[in-house]
């Protein structure tokens, strides 16, 4: 099996994975070797393309399964799911669609995740906020950045309160809780009004700090965990990945507090995790989700054994255990509702938010759609093109490319 | 007048081969080695690309003949020019500069001084360096608030945002270049230490000082060298593509668009198409081999220029002028 997940914290949580599974299936014995996250796939279809040195499993990026599909890298999965009752219902909905090809299953989705609000309830308490009460709105936001954001004498910037483009997002997920819908009816809109409004909205954001390069600058200097944007206290609100949560637990960061007799002191980082903001227009938070499946690669000489494997990791047993060890999603949503997972009053809020959550818009004869606005999203947002004329552009693009 | 060859008159046994055919024989059974490699490993990629520049290929099923469709696409793509700018941008700026810093450290350098040849190995050292490696040190080091910012602070000056601010990120790997300049010296090096001494006798006797020493007699007998790096430069500089490729990830992700697409160079994007990072779908082998071969003329066209160009400067001693 190939995965890259080579993190201390991960590597141990697949290990664990395997090894239950391993008890189960005594006849198979499952190797995990981990691969660079940016080689993983290329190695992958260049062992297929020789047909020799594939791995038997595969951890694949859902919305990528349709072009492996295409390219017939992995395995159509639809015989083995019959025979064995592996079915859609089993999984979060949408993660089931991604991992599906006209109906047939190019892998058995395992993980997902979801974008929820992160706050720092010291930074809350400091300016005089409600450490309980997270903005609900595009416009609490802003209105709550009008006390959180704090300067130093220099003018820079001690603390952001918030940029939409820090963390674990981007267009896309603010696009969601505006209301877009980039995919209507089989057909792309991403120059639809409610993604120029949300373009105009992120714009916005950089503008109040200065532009987009200062904002860049102030970027640069955030660090890997637990020196990021969110714990070194430089951004007090920000959206990410639930699995975010099991960071913050792993580092545990401190934070300098002031009290009132002017001294301060050293307390943990007091974090509330709540739904991400929503514009006035919508009324109601929205989120997305990513996430992976297991995928067995065209020309494995052990595809049984595989499949075997693949059932158990993505079954109860093995997708409970990644869980509570990665606090990644469950794609099985018996997995996702294991007691053990439930007692964490953070996950039951996660798995509220798995409620309103989008998969990705897959679009089988242009995958690549979201590169036409990424690679418009700086000229948006230094102001070089409006979001009207960016968005119009990269419509056309897309046109181009799937016809009419 | 021609000689006349007395056969010997006891006959020998023929040799198998004459001697002749024997020699030459011999000489391509040890080239051969390359020669092999060079038809299996280099020769046969190339027609092979050379055809699927002409195909739809995606590595796992057979190339699809499209004709000249690839190369239709490529001069309508606002990437491909992009691409271009940004790697004509690299060469005209940066070439220059690497010529004038290496002849001007290698000048330092053949100054008879103590310690000559231990400033000699540090200059050369971060050659030694593994590229990767360098490269994230450099992030490090060219960072908003790092080391080179700060010692501008010290002095006064406010650095820019070397890897942030898109009008910077080119002028940051020029600068990144010098580092990696200790190869280019030591050929400069060599080339200087074959200046015949002789030549600035007879020229410090004719009055030559400094400059003028250095213009009539250095520069021209240099030359050759500094043709071969410009050559040499200008073709590895179209190929830039590491440094690039390793600054626009983050986490182990790879962002196309990085600075504003400031760092997007055409073996880069050349790369995000091959790989099916950006385009329709999937891995586009053949669009990909298609800007490898204009890429190819590309370089093909500069390099011609250059030695039609090189009949006006370029001084060999043999010639005579």
């Amino acid at each position: 099996m190939w995965h890259f997940w080579s993190s201390p914290l991960r590597r141990t949580a697949i290990r664990r994975v395997i090894s239950i599974c391993q008890a189960q299936l005594p006849n198979i014995k499952v190797n995990e070797t981990p691969k660079p996250f940016g080689d993983i796939w290329t190695a992958n279809i260049a062992a297929v393309a020789a047909g020799s040195g594939m791995p038997d499993v595969i951890v694949e990026d859902r919305p990528q399964l349709v072009q492996r599909a295409a390219d017939q890298i992995d395995t159509d999965l639809s015989e083995y799911a019959q025979r064995d009752g592996i079915e859609g219902s089993m999984f979060w909905p949408f993660t089931w669609t991604e991992a599906t090809v006209e109906g047939k299953p190019y892998g058995i989705p395992f993980e997902t995740d979801v974008r929820v609000l992160y706050w720092n309830k010291q930074a809350f308490k400091e300016v005089g906020l409600d450490p309980e009460q997270p903005p609900k709105t595009w416009d609490d936001l802003w209105a709550y950045a009008d006390k959180l954001d704090k300067k130093n004498d220099d003018g820079s910037y001690a603390r952001v309160a918030f940029n939409p483009d820090f963390g674990n997002a981007g267009w896309n997920v603010w696009g969601r809780t505006n209301g877009a819908e980039y995919l209507k009816d089989g057909k792309l809109a991403v120059n639809d009004p409610k993604v120029v409004e949300t373009m105009d909205w992120i714009k916005k954001w950089y503008d109040r700090y200065g532009g987009y390069d200062k904002v860049q600058e102030f970027r640069g200097t955030f660090g890997a965990p637990p020196n990021d944007a969110f714990m070194s206290g430089k951004v007090a609100m920000i959206l990410d990945i639930n699995g975010y949560s099991s960071v913050l637990n792993f580092y545990n960061p401190r934070v300098t507090v002031p009290k009132a007799d002017g001294s301060t002191e050293q307390q943990p980082l007091d974090v509330g995790v709540g739904d991400p903001p929503y514009s006035a227009s919508y009324g109601k938070p929205a989120s997305t989700s990513g996430g992976f499946a297991l995928s067995i690669p065209k020309g494995s000489p052990n595809a049984d054994a595989a499949w075997e494997f693949i059932k158990c990791a993505t079954g109860p047993d093995g997708a409970t255990s990644w869980s509570r060890d990665t606090s990644a999603m469950s794609a099985n949503i018996t997995a996702a509702k294991d007691p053990a997972l439930m007692g964490d009053p953070r996950w039951q809020f996660f798995l509220k938010a798995m409620d309103y959550s989008h998969g990705a818009d897959i679009v089988p004869n242009y995958p690549n759609w979201t590169t036409e606005i990424d690679q418009r999203r700086e000229a948006i947002f230094k102001g070089e093109k409006t979001a009207k004329d960016a968005l119009d552009e990269a419509q056309q693009a897309i046109d181009a490319q799937v016809g009419p | 007048m021609s000689i006349a060859v007395e056969r010997p008159k006891a006959a020998q046994p023929r040799p198998f081969l004459r001697p002749a055919t024997k020699e030459a024989l011999t000489g391509w059974l040890f080239a051969s080695p390359w020669i092999i490699g060079f038809l299996i490993f280099t020769a046969a990629p190339m027609l092979f690309s050379l055809y699927t520049s002409f195909a739809n290929y995606n590595i796992t099923t057979p190339p699809r003949w499209i004709g000249l469709r690839n190369y239709q696409v490529l001069f309508q793509d606002p990437f491909f020019y992009k691409s271009l700018a940004n790697t004509f941008w690299m060469v005209m700026v940066k070439t220059p500069i690497v010529v004038v810093v290496s002849i001007a450290l290698a000048l330092l350098l053949a100054m008879e001084v103590p310690g000559g040849p231990f400033f000699r190995t540090i200059f050369y050292l971060p050659n030694v360096l593994a590229g990767v490696a360098a490269v994230f040190l450099w992030k490090w080091i060219l960072a908003s608030d790092g080391l080179l910012n700060r010692a501008l602070e010290a002095i006064g000056i406010q650095g820019p945002g070397w890897f942030t601010d898109p009008s910077w990120t080119k002028p940051a790997l020029v600068v990144m270049g010098m580092w990696w300049i200790g190869g280019n010296v030591l050929i400069y090096l060599a080339g200087l230490k074959g200046v015949p001494k002789e030549l600035y006798e007879a020229g410090s006797l004719d009055g030559a000082v400094g400059w003028s020493k250095f213009r009539h007699i250095t520069l021209p007998l240099l030359s050759p060298t500094i043709f071969f790096q410009v050559v040499t430069g200008i073709i590895g500089t179209f190929q830039i593509f590491t440094t690039a490729f390793i600054l626009a990830q983050t986490g182990g992700n790879t962002d196309p668009f990085f600075a504003n697409q400031s760092l997007m160079f055409y073996v880069l994007y050349l790369y995000y198409r091959a790989f099916g990072k950006i385009g329709p779908a999937g891995f586009q082998m053949g669009y990909a081999s298609a800007l490898a071969w204009v890429l190819f003329v590309i370089i093909m066209v500069f390099t011609l220029f250059q030695l039609w160009l090189s009949k006006r400067w370029v001084y060999y001693e043999t010639e005579g002028r």
